[in-house]
């Protein structure tokens, strides 16, 4: 993990590692990041109820072509997270793609899942992730032929009412006299999402864990 | 801003919020916390017959003492008629405050982000017997990912204390319900003692053990009874719950059946990364217990502090941990004290310090700095103290710095004088969580939004 994390750092040195707090506590990991630290539910034995429709939204992919969220959405599970290439907390956006790894390397193992999952990064920062930055970004973690999706927007516009529906509140953090800091905050949400377009789950750090999320993925495909 | 440090900003929102941060200390660890300077507590408060409009409201106090409206109510805002105001929480991105009736089993879900200081009603559900299949009296809201956990006290059946828990999306839509284990029908959970009661009242999860841990109360016949008749009628005093129940927080099954006899009320956990332990403490029994995970990875419970003198039914209603486990501020509702005990062992606590707050002292919230307490004082409106012509029916909120030696006031405000009602549980709210500093300095900076 730790090459990983450092491999992390290459994409947080490209952020505007504004500090606006001098004396913050240490930080402590995020369990997923850690062997998980109990035993799941054995997969299937427990209900998954849906939580509403996931949301449509206007796409870029990684090569400018525009599209729909829904287009990436409905033929498989899919793990839907919102993060940003910059974000430099470690149990944020680096939490997600380090778990989302994590889910593909279990998902490659698994013949019943390697072809009936996809996973899905979305930018909320459309200005510094233009396609061709997270396309890059992608390919330190995708693996070869592997269905992981990198996809952002074209604009402030065209990314809120993504968020809006999707309930991820993001904030740009300013200084003292407005400017912006080049770092923004958020809950972090991961979604658990079936092939009928429904979310199962969602997660926050507290419960992103690879093996949970590949459990679930088990138990949607149960169904 | 540089005096509001916020855990929501910058990147120490994501960072800290799961694992090394306390409540303002009681809620679910997995948002977003004010740990310098809160600048409002949100009071949900019943509604009392012939003070100001009668109706149950959310009331907004200025507490940053920088700002010219401290120590003043700057907003209420009443719902309509009374519905047994009770609990409230808050959603775990913080813009949203669900307050809930136990009487009505309505839930008023508040809009807290949009103007910290101007609370606006953004939806109400008033079907939550009928979507949870007959869950009466809602009472924690509690945070998970994206989505509200509520408890309930009682059923719609016989409104005796069998119930169970519903989840609600954050949009306030509902998801599922489950009913606690009972002798009848355990759900595969383990019966470790006596007692099977099937009693719901308080939540608390434990995500990296995934645990979720709920204590029992009574129903809506005893909690909507007079206080003084239902103390007087044996069978009545039968139906309390003794149970405390373990959960597979994932999966939403009951695990194993804890007996905590005596009404477990409040559950509060520790918040260090590798202490799997809360505490709860007992109304009839006048009891600090520990809920714990024992070496072999078995959750157990134990009566570990006395609070008190249990003959003379102290009745400890809410509680509040420290950031750092220490210790734990307990409320005694029938003789108006709070009492400190020291808890760096669990296993042991040791009460330390106590303060006469005032009669019927009930609800206490701790700033994250442990520096600033604060106390309401209404436990139900039937059981309020109303027999003695009024003079001890005192409602009021109140702040006193705690200093690690001595609680010294520093405003107090006499809700009935004020024409509000009865003061029940407080949440936080802060501008700056919100990417927005107080209209005082002029700065608001949500421009990106």
């Amino acid at each position: 993990m730790r090459q990983w994390l450092i491999g992390l750092l290459g994409w947080c040195a490209v952020s505007a590692l504004a500090a606006p707090h001098q004396h913050e506590p240490p930080v402590v990991l995020a369990p997923g990041y850690e062997d998980l630290q109990f035993e799941p539910p054995s997969a299937g034995s427990y209900q998954l109820p849906s939580m509403g429709e996931a949301a449509d939204g206007l796409i870029l992919d990684t090569s400018g072509n525009a599209g729909r969220l829904h287009d990436y959405l409905g033929d498989k599970a899919t793990v839907l997270s919102f993060i940003f290439t910059t974000c430099n907390d470690v149990n944020g956006c680096p939490l997600a793609t380090y778990v989302m790894s994590g889910v593909q390397k279990a998902v490659l193992k698994d013949p019943d899942l390697v072809d009936q999952v996809r996973i899905v990064s979305f930018s909320f920062d459309p200005e510094k992730d233009i396609p061709s930055v997270l396309g890059r970004y992608g390919d330190q973690f995708r693996a070869e032929g592997f269905d992981w999706e990198f996809l952002t927007t074209a604009s402030e516009d065209a990314l809120r009412p993504t968020l809006d529906a999707y309930d991820q509140w993001v904030i740009r953090d300013y200084d003292e006299e407005g400017n912006y800091l080049g770092t923004m905050s958020h809950i972090l949400r991961v979604y658990l999402i079936d092939s009928d377009r429904r979310i199962r789950n969602i997660y926050s750090t507290s419960y992103l864990h690879a093996d949970t999320v590949v459990n679930d993925l088990r138990t949607l495909l149960m169904q | 801003m540089s005096r509001i440090f916020i855990a929501a900003l910058g990147f120490l929102m994501m960072a800290v919020a799961p694992m090394t941060l306390a409540d303002e200390t009681c809620m679910s660890p997995y948002m977003a916390k004010i740990v310098g300077q809160e600048d409002y507590v949100y009071i949900w408060t019943l509604g009392m017959e012939g003070v100001g409009d009668g109706e149950d409201k959310l009331v907004t106090v200025d507490v940053n003492p920088d700002s010219k409206t401290y120590g003043e109510v700057v907003h209420s805002l009443s719902v309509g008629g009374r519905n047994e105001a009770h609990h409230s929480g808050l959603t775990d991105d913080r813009r949203y405050l669900w307050a809930s009736g136990l009487d009505t089993s309505k839930i008023f879900i508040f809009d807290i982000y949009t103007d910290p200081a101007q609370p606006r009603l953004h939806r109400e559900i008033d079907d939550f017997v009928a979507k949870t299949g007959g869950i009466v009296g809602p009472h924690t809201n509690y945070a998970l990912p994206g989505r509200m956990l509520i408890t309930g006290l009682s059923n719609n059946r016989d409104h005796g204390g069998r119930t169970g828990m519903a989840e609600y999306t954050n949009d306030g839509d509902f998801i599922t319900s489950v009913w606690m284990p009972t002798d009848d029908n355990l759900q595969g959970a383990v019966k470790s003692g006596n007692y099977a009661d099937g009693y719901g009242y308080d939540a608390r999860a434990l995500p990296r053990r995934n645990v979720l841990v709920t204590s029992s109360f009574t129903g809506w016949n005893n909690y909507m009874m007079n206080l003084g008749k239902m103390m007087g009628d044996p069978e009545a005093m039968k139906r309390f719950g003794n149970t405390v129940v373990i959960w597979d927080l994932h999966a939403r099954t009951p695990k194993k059946v804890l007996d905590v006899p005596g009404a477990p009320l409040e559950l509060r956990c520790a918040w260090g990364s590798r202490s799997n332990y809360c505490f709860t403490t007992t109304a009839l029994t006048s009891k600090i217990w520990l809920i714990y995970e024992d070496d072999a990875g078995e959750w157990q419970a134990k009566a570990v502090a006395d609070i008190g003198d249990a003959s003379k039914i102290p009745l400890p209603v809410d509680i509040s941990i420290s950031a750092d486990d220490n210790h734990l501020w307990v409320n005694t509702w029938n003789d108006g004290l709070v009492r400190l005990f020291d808890i760096s062992d669990p296993h042991a606590p040791e009460q330390v310090f106590e303060k006469r707050i005032g009669e019927q002292i009930n609800m206490v919230s701790q700033s994250w700095d442990g520096e600033r307490v604060y106390f309401t004082s209404s436990l139900l409106a039937n059981w309020d103290k109303t027999e003695s012509g009024g003079e001890d029916d005192v409602q009021y909120f109140k702040l006193y710095n705690w200093d690690g030696a001595t609680l010294t006031p520093q405003f107090s405000l006499d809700f009935v004088e004020m024409g509000l009602g009865s003061p029940h549980q407080m949440r936080f709210g802060a501008h700056a969580l919100y990417g927005k500093a107080p209209a005082k300095t002029g700065h608001d900076d949500m421009a990106a939004r």
